[in-house]
């Protein structure tokens, strides 16, 4: 057994000595640094690529940025695992906000959704009056639809869409497709198969080149895409969370300067902007909660 | 001084090879000698034990990360740890999956020995520590299958890294979630020179470890 | 030359060693009171298959759990088993030898020495940088007796030596090992199943019945003297029956199987006593009158059958069979055919007997 005992502790030892002698590349574990959780549209759109690094430079703050479904974003809210929150669900986000959650919401930019289809336009949506109406065409003609099904906010704005059109959004339909995943491959999808589909424009923007679709919807108010900051309670959860780090990339996000960074986004890539700012009126934090405008 | 691109390009790989190193090494250095110890006594739970392995070998990947992701949560039982979204919980997890594979793959090269190996070594009057290290040398052939098997999964392991490091940028990001990322943002470039450099390294260890390999056999 | 008048030292005494493996249906156990290796001695080990002769040996080995024993060692020296089946280890068959002096603190210049030797005892220099597991069975258990002697035992245990060997093979491995024993005076204990190169090898036999020790003594006393029919046939005394002495004259009883066929032997026994017989087959001879015994009546040829040294010759006697052995090519081997009749002869005091 000596010898057996003699080969496991020689074993744990080059183990401890090889996991420390492999830190090195971990560096800066005393810094400040917070965890924002957002959605993978949001990183997709590469905004967040273009603002954090002045904040960091800024204020030394480290922001790791985890994006994950609307879903899996506000649950780490909720569980207490995520700093602060950027997510564009509005209903979602004033649940957590009256559960207490959340301390504020507070929108800080916007887009808007698209509804895009074959340049052909079977269901003649184009000539529709309103989102809702074109959902209407698009069912009434039996025309096909993508749903991204994940619960993410453009799928929630989906169905707050069908129901607005009077129909159930989780009825089974003749060429529906329900893919379960991000933006950019149901738009994939939607291109192969000549579907209708809800996006958001950034992610449109993005995969426009590679995917045989065009935007047929007019802007209306049903189609806003509300993009908000939530703080969140730490006293709620039993390891406390980076509250103050949360606090000063908020005031960032808020500021006059990034306002306008954000308003201004887009452009190189894609030839046009993505975002509108929302605060470009006063540099302070709305401090009242703001209720969901739709 | 390099293209920007390029030099992420570099320090993400330069993360790949250390994490997967990293599990690879922690991978061996604790599954050897669980498989050598599994294979070569017999005892009463040794059936069940041996089952749990051959499980975990077929065990997805996938729910690995899961329960390491939910474990290590600041809202988890090991959260006080801070390890989520670090580059060691991607280690840990990639060592957790290549764990079982080791165990079992190291056990099928003991149990290929005869029978009666291990009696006729210790009826020699070979001390302990002397018949562990033949056994190593007879078994390695088998223990050189374990670590081509082991670095391949590691390497191409994606989704259970993703949820548990998070893909920062410049702390977590991997070949493979970068590739997985850029992939599903449409910059198909970016994944392709990502995927280029992953299977290059995995060609080169792949190589290097067969030549090993088939070097042994002749002798 | 002057003969050796000091007993051989003892290596190992066991005493009541107890071995029980396996449960229920499938329980073997074997039990031996008392059990000595002399030092320089081979005690041949037989018995039928399953008696647990190669339990035997491992018990001794010290490999078996479950074993209740006192062992008692004359020396320090190594313990070491040969395996039926030897395993190479990866690597030179130099390198297998050389394994054996692993972690022993032997100095660098001793190891190389003690290898030579021990290769050279089994005359496998020539094979010392092949791979191990290249090597033709013969030249395996070459090896692994190289490497059994390289350790210098002191008690050396053999589970068949010379499975696999063709005859020349045995017969060169068997020299060569007589030698090793010999010069380094190691006691051995061996299990064979080949009983004529058990009676070439041993000096003292042990025979098992199933889950115990029989009889054990030295090789003549088991050869001549089985205390069994059953131990009889074990160490070859295959001619056997059973009769009533009917007469007795001058030291000598007679002892009647049938009418017509009676035995007579120097043994110890009463008149009208029942007693079974037992006849080496190289004790019974076919009466050529040269006054070689008492004859015994008459038999016929059965069959002959030459392995190119020893016929061995099945007489029908009233009804039962008994072997003896001729020298093939030779006189009556060469003379003889099945259906020949001819008359046997024993020496009395070549018949074995004992009470019923």
């Amino acid at each position: 057994m000596l010898a057996l005992r003699r080969t496991l502790q020689t074993t744990a030892l080059i183990t401890f000595a090889l996991a420390a002698l492999l830190t090195l590349p971990s560096g800066a574990a005393d810094k400040r640094s917070m965890i924002l959780a957002t959605t993978t549209s949001v990183r997709d759109s590469g905004l967040l690529d273009a603002l954090l690094p002045e904040f960091t430079e800024a204020t030394g703050i480290r922001v790791r940025v985890i994006a994950v479904g609307t879903g899996a974003a506000l649950r780490m809210g909720r569980e207490g695992n995520a700093d602060l929150l950027l997510t564009h669900a509005p209903a979602s986000e004033q649940v957590l906000v009256d559960e207490g959650i959340a301390t504020r919401r507070t929108p800080f930019m916007e887009n808007f959704f698209v509804i895009a289809g074959p340049a052909k336009d079977p269901a003649k949506i184009s000539a529709a009056i309103s989102p809702e109406d074109a959902i209407r065409r698009i069912d009434a003609a039996g025309a096909g639809w993508v749903s991204r099904s994940d619960d993410s906010g453009t799928h929630k704005r989906e169905k707050a869409l069908f129901q607005a059109a009077g129909l159930d959004p989780e009825a089974d339909r003749d060429r529906l497709v329900r893919t379960g995943t991000g933006m950019g491959l149901s738009l994939q999808v939607a291109g192969e198969r000549r579907h209708y589909i809800l996006s958001d424009i950034g992610t449109f923007l993005a995969f426009h080149k590679r995917v045989d679709l065009e935007v047929l919807s007019k802007p209306g108010p049903s189609l806003r895409n509300i993009y908000s900051i939530l703080q969140l309670d730490s006293s709620r959860f039993e390891r406390p969370l980076h509250t103050s780090e949360a606090e000063e990339l908020e005031r960032f996000l808020l500021a006059k300067k990034t306002q306008r960074a954000i308003g201004a986004f887009g452009l190189d890539k894609f030839g046009r902007t993505l975002f509108t700012p929302l605060h470009l009126a006063d540099d302070a934090p709305a401090s009242p909660p703001s209720p969901v405008s739709k | 001084m390099l293209d920007p691109e390029l030099q992420t390009l570099v320090e993400i790989t330069l993360r790949t090879l250390w994490v997967c190193g990293s599990a690879l090494l922690l991978a061996l250095l604790g599954g050897v000698p669980i498989g050598i110890l599994l294979g070569s006594s017999q005892f009463m739970s040794r059936g069940l034990l041996v089952s749990s392995v051959n499980a975990g070998m077929g065990a997805p990947p996938v729910v690995v990360g899961l329960i390491g992701s939910i474990l290590l949560a600041r809202s988890g039982p090991l959260g006080g740890w801070n390890l989520l979204y670090t580059p060691y919980a991607m280690i840990i997890t990639s060592t957790a999956i290549a764990l079982p594979l080791v165990i079992g793959l190291t056990l099928a090269a003991v149990g290929s020995l005869d029978d009666e190996w291990e009696l006729q070594v210790r009826t020699l009057g070979i001390p302990r520590h002397w018949r562990i290290w033949l056994l190593i040398r007879e078994i390695r052939m088998g223990l050189l299958a374990a670590v081509i098997a082991a670095l391949g999964g590691i390497l191409s392991e994606v989704g259970a890294v993703n949820m548990v490091g998070g893909n920062i940028a410049g702390e977590t990001r991997v070949l493979t979630t970068a590739i997985m990322m850029h992939t599903s943002m449409g910059e198909y470039e970016i994944a392709m020179s990502q995927a280029t450099v992953l299977f290059g390294n995995l060609l080169l260890l792949a190589g290097l470890l067969t030549w090993l390999q088939q070097s042994g056999r002749k002798r | 030359m002057t003969e050796d008048t000091q007993p051989p030292s003892i290596a190992l005494s066991a005493h009541n060693l107890h071995v029980r493996r396996g449960r229920g249906k499938d329980a073997f156990s074997l039990g031996v009171d008392h059990l000595d290796l002399h030092a320089g001695e081979v005690l041949v080990i037989l018995g039928p298959n399953g008696a647990g002769k190669s339990t035997l040996l491992r018990a001794l080995a010290g490999l078996e759990r479950s074993v209740a024993k006192d062992v008692i060692r004359g020396g320090d020296g190594p313990v070491t088993l040969v395996f039926q089946r030897p395993a190479a280890l990866s690597g030179s068959a130099e390198m297998n030898v050389r394994a054996a002096l692993l972690g022993k603190g032997i100095p660098e210049e001793v190891k190389r020495q003690r290898v030579t030797r021990a290769l050279d005892r089994f005359d496998i220099q020539a094979l010392a940088s092949h791979d191990a597991r290249t090597l033709s069975g013969g030249e395996l258990r070459r090896l692994a007796l190289a490497r059994a002697f390289v350790l210098e035992p002191e008690v050396l245990l053999l589970d068949e030596p010379f499975d696999d060997l063709d005859a020349e093979g045995q017969r060169i491995l068997s020299l060569d090992l007589q030698q090793a024993i010999e010069d380094t005076n190691v006691a051995v204990a061996m299990v064979t199943h080949d009983l004529r190169r058990a009676l070439l090898l041993a000096d003292r036999i042990a025979v098992l019945a199933p889950g115990r020790l029989a009889q054990h003594g030295l090789r003549d006393e088991v050869l001549l003297r089985p205390n069994t029919q059953d131990i009889a046939r074990t160490v070859g005394m295959t001619n056997l029956a059973s009769g009533r002495v009917c007469r007795q004259a001058g030291g000598v009883s007679w002892i009647q199987i049938e009418p017509g066929f009676e035995v007579p032997t120097t043994a110890e026994l009463n008149q009208e006593q029942e007693a079974w017989i037992g006849i080496r087959p190289e004790h019974l001879k076919l009466d050529v009158g040269r006054g070689d015994g008492e004859s015994i009546g008459k038999a016929v040829v059965e069959s002959l059958i030459s392995d190119g040294l020893a016929t061995v010759a099945t007489l029908r006697v009233h009804d039962r069979r008994f072997t003896t052995h001729l020298l093939s090519g030779r006189g009556l081997a060469r003379r003889l055919r099945p259906g020949d009749p001819v008359s046997l002869a024993v020496r009395p005091d070549q018949v074995h007997a004992l009470p019923a």
